[in-house]
């Protein structure tokens, strides 16, 4: 399993800041199962690291996060 | 307070960081500030309020990563920064950036890119309230 977070617009569009997800599926194909796939621009953190590459494939204990554009300052 | 890369909810000084950056060095003979303050008028309405919610932990990661970039980037000697997490109302202070450097040139420099990159690197959003509901905030330039 993993930790799947939602941040910000996209905590609110799916109803709650976190759930677990099944491991061994593509970043991808993760972001269309939560119906985030319409939020674009998106930008997605494996282990509180920023990834690029969307067929990534998670792996049991990662936590992802799916988070708006940043918006500090 | 000792920790010079900080995500609070409470409200800071801006005279007790300034102290505590020149206390580093005596060779430090420029500093430069930036301070962020929560506005009262945003996209053509009013802003009651801003609400900072973070990725904790990525988010003191990437302001200590900035840090560190920027003592090496900028001919510079020290750096405080710091990001409040909580509900501001207008007025209130938000962000805080302050450089000290030998002279004043590399402190505008590393100030600047500090702020623009911290907006750019650290997942931290806001969310106004406004007399029409609240509603999360796009990225500024």
């Amino acid at each position: 399993m993993i930790k799947l977070l939602f941040f910000g617009a996209l905590a609110d569009k799916v109803g709650k800041q976190s759930m677990q997800a099944e491991a061994g599926q593509r970043l991808q194909d993760l972001i269309v199962a939560v119906g985030c796939a319409d939020m674009q621009p998106l930008l997605v953190a494996v282990n509180q690291e920023q990834v690029h590459d969307l067929a990534y494939i998670v792996k049991d204990g990662d936590e992802v996060a799916l988070m708006p554009p940043f918006a500090g300052g | 307070m000792n920790n010079t890369v900080r995500i609070q909810q409470e409200d800071f000084s801006l005279q007790a960081e300034v102290d505590a950056l020149r206390a580093v060095s005596k060779r430090i003979g420029g500093i430069a500030t930036f301070l962020g303050c929560a506005r009262d008028f945003s996209e053509g309405r009013d802003v009651f309020s801003i609400h900072f919610e973070q990725y904790a932990g990525m988010a003191e990661s990437a302001m200590q990563a900035l840090h560190d970039e920027a003592m090496a980037k900028f001919d510079i000697l020290a750096v405080r920064m710091l990001h409040r997490v909580t509900t501001v109302h207008a007025g209130e202070k938000i962000v805080l950036i302050v450089v000290g450097a030998e002279h004043r040139k590399p402190a505008f420099e590393a100030c600047e890119w500090l702020i623009d990159e911290l907006k750019k690197r650290v997942p931290i959003w806001k969310k106004e309230t406004t007399p029409n509901g609240d509603s999360w905030v796009i990225q500024h330039p």
